[in-house]
């Protein structure tokens, strides 16, 4: 037997689950920062970042609600580089500056509201048909099917356009949508999780059934969500756009499919501003979120292995 | 369906540790119902090794596994027979056996993992990748030793603690647990478990118990995962191992030194050992008694030197001689023709006389039953049965050469 030592009152432990984990995440970390597109992706990230959490700091939020865009009806269409506008105005007076800041605050919150709810639901029910199965994975996934049969954008348009035009209304709709892809991932990996020899060791351990799923089952059925997870980071942001940019947004919000939106019309006169900041910001989200998706994939995902 | 194969003569229960009888699994599938385990019976006594040998697909594995329960319903069925197993304290106490099969899953709960433990075949698949070593084999220390884990000053323990002893806190408390006033007592808990789980390990003669620990099943070689797997199984002391292949996926040189282990612990703690093989030189070598199967039944059953010295059945003969050995000449080995038949709705018979060189009609028409050849040597095959029982003129039964070569 191994001798005791006395209770070590290091802060940092040298060994023992938390430096087991923290290096497992060390491993990992190194692996996705070797992949140069996944660190030009973490640095677009970082940056989009920055921008959401300092942009009270960088303009005078809106009073009262910081998300509506500040109007200056005596600075309409003002090019960029005009003092106080400094990536110009639309043809409401609203400054693009602000929208574009403001607009990834939104889109920030947007994203991981969207993304946790969807998560959490396709975990809950693909948890609940793979890992019990029978029956109840029979109804779920009729369920599911009924739910994919519909195109994502056209039936959030729907759901959307029935609640009337609001941004908590395109949330709903893009949760009430985007469930069920987490829901079949997970089935499926449970499913192929479950046949494994160490889930009959755990049960030959005498496990119980929830210990075996917590323990066993999901730690090792996670990983692929957590790369759609990242990539919808982006995809939510765009599809949101989508249906903000037809008017299903609060007019005047500070989002980037409402200011696509508030542009358009000024494109063929010559006010490009107004449209191609926030909607290159549009594409830089999503952009960013699929390159870092991708890497976590390449480092995850057992299917890609020794490519 | 044929009547029970005939039971084994009384033996004094108490040196039983295992006694199978008449054990059916079938499988539902679409042809019909395939019988993978068709009317088992054998006993494994107290501190012996038992060796379960057949070919691939001839139900040993799924014998082993129903006296877990792991096989899964549906499609499997338990369609007959019971595993009647008494514990250490039920043969102290005198106390009768538990049928495995029957019991509930809370029982089957306590004896999985701590009276009756398994080794599976390959290593690099029977460890979750996900979790670290220690915490792996930390598992069976919470699953059936958490009032050993809290210590003397039971009486004291915050009930958050005496919970984390069995590993199903929640994250909230676990992140309460990593706070004064219970950061210490939730420490030395962990502490305590890392000293089982350490000796466990150390049990294996694996190198640097306290580093492996840390590690994950990736990072290890397949024979260290292999004492791991040995070390969780043995860590709450089994009546019975079983082994299902347990150096199959290894290196031959690594083989050798995982069956002396398995070999010295058992001794040192007296468990029973059921092994499941397809390799008779293993079997040979490791196991008191053996048991061949085939087709889903046993075909023969007796101690080691006996049954490999004077081999009764075909089959097994058959198998004997597949096996090379150093003192064969070249071109001496010889298969046994033929494929294991389908076992979906199999018609009273033997299932090897599609196979067998002395069959005759009589084998496709009746069930041999294992019946006594010597002591402890028993067979199923009507060569060796007697006509008058069966009710047929003597020249109906086949002829097996009574001395093998």
């Amino acid at each position: 037997m191994v001798e005791l030592s006395a209770p070590s009152r290091l802060p940092l432990p040298t060994h023992g689950p938390l430096a087991v984990r923290a290096r497992r995440f060390a491993e990992v970390a190194r692996q996705v920062l070797r992949n140069p597109t996944t660190v030009a992706g973490l640095v677009i990230i970082v940056a989009l970042l920055a921008m959401a959490f300092l942009a009270p700091l960088l303009t005078t939020p809106n009073a009262p609600d910081p998300y509506q865009m500040p109007r200056d009806w005596t600075m309409r269409d003002v090019p960029p580089g005009t003092p106080g506008h400094p990536l110009g105005t639309t043809s409401t007076g609203g400054d693009v500056f602000y929208g574009v800041l403001w607009g990834a605050r939104t889109s920030l919150q947007l994203s991981v509201i969207v993304v946790s709810i969807t998560v959490t639901v396709g975990i809950i029910v693909g948890s609940l048909a793979g890992f019990i199965g029978g029956k109840l994975d029979e109804i779920l996934m009729r369920l599911v099917d009924v739910f994919l049969a519909i195109p994502e954008l056209i039936f959030a348009l729907a759901i959307a356009a029935v609640l009337g035009p609001s941004f908590s209304n395109i949330i709903f709709a893009l949760a009430v949508v985007f469930w069920v892809k987490y829901a079949r991932i997970i089935r499926g990996q449970i499913i192929h999780i479950k046949q494994n020899d160490y889930v009959d060791a755990a049960r030959v351990t005498g496990d119980s059934r929830f210990s075996i799923y917590r323990k066993d089952v999901l730690p090792n059925s996670i990983t692929p969500v957590m790369v759609q997870a990242t990539m919808d980071m982006g995809g939510i942001v765009l599809t949101a756009a989508t249906l903000s940019f037809i008017g299903l947004a609060e007019a005047g919000l500070a989002e980037w499919g409402v200011l696509v939106s508030d542009g358009q019309a000024g494109i063929s006169a010559g006010r490009w501003w107004a449209s191609t900041f926030p909607g290159l910001m549009v594409f830089l989200w999503a952009l960013a979120f699929n390159l870092v998706g991708d890497g976590l994939r390449d480092v995850l995902d057992p299917r890609t292995e020794g490519r | 369906m044929t009547a029970p194969a005939a039971s084994p003569p009384s033996r004094a229960t108490a040196t039983l540790v295992v006694s199978v009888q008449d054990l059916r699994v079938h499988f539902n599938v679409k042809a019909g119902v395939v019988h993978a385990v068709d009317g088992v019976s054998f006993d494994v006594r107290d501190g012996e090794t038992l060796g379960l040998v057949g070919e691939t697909g001839c139900g040993k594995t799924v014998t082993a596994r129903s006296f877990l329960r792991l096989v899964r319903t549906p499609p499997g069925i338990y369609a007959g027979g019971r595993i009647d197993f008494w514990s250490r304290d039920a043969r102290r106490t005198g106390a009768g056996p538990v049928d495995l099969l029957s019991i509930p899953d809370r029982e089957m709960l306590d004896i999985r993992g701590d009276r009756i433990a398994m080794i599976f075949q390959d290593p690099g698949k029977a460890l979750n990748p996900a979790m670290s070593i220690g915490d792996q084999v930390a598992e069976v220390f919470f699953q059936h030793r958490s009032e050993d884990l809290i210590g003397d000053h039971r009486q004291r323990v915050p009930r958050m603690v005496r919970r984390a002893s069995r590993q199903v806190t929640t994250g909230p408390e676990r992140i309460v647990l990593r706070l004064p006033p219970w950061r210490s007592q939730a420490a030395s808990l962990r502490r305590r478990v890392d000293e089982l789980v350490a000796g466990a390990l150390a049990e294996t003669q694996i190198a640097n118990p306290r580093k492996i620990m840390d590690r994950y099943p990736h990072e290890l070689s397949g024979g260290m995962k292999q004492r791991v797997m040995i070390a969780q199984a043995l860590a709450c002391n089994p009546d019975l191992l079983i082994a299902d292949e347990p150096t199959t996926a290894l290196d031959v040189t690594i083989q050798a030194r995982i069956l002396e282990l398995i070999a010295d612990l058992q001794q040192r703690h007296g468990t029973s050992v059921l092994y499941i093989s397809h390799d008779l030189s293993l079997v040979r070598r490791m196991c008191d008694r053996v048991a061949v199967m085939y087709a889903g039944r046993i075909v023969e059953t007796g101690d080691t030197d006996t049954v490999f010295s004077r081999p009764l059945h075909p089959y097994t003969r058959g198998l004997m001689a597949a096996v090379p050995s150093a003192s064969q000449k070249r071109g001496e080995l010889v298969a046994i023709e033929g494929n294991v038949p389908e076992l979906v709705d199999p018609p009273p018979s033997c299932h090897f006389h599609t196979r067998c060189g002395s069959a005759v009609a009589l084998c496709g028409q009746v069930d041999p039953e294992l019946l006594e050849f010597d002591d402890s040597h028993r067979v199923a095959c009507l060569a060796y049965a007697s006509a008058g029982e069966l009710g047929v003129p003597d020249t109906a039964l086949p002829l097996v050469e009574r001395t093998p070569r």
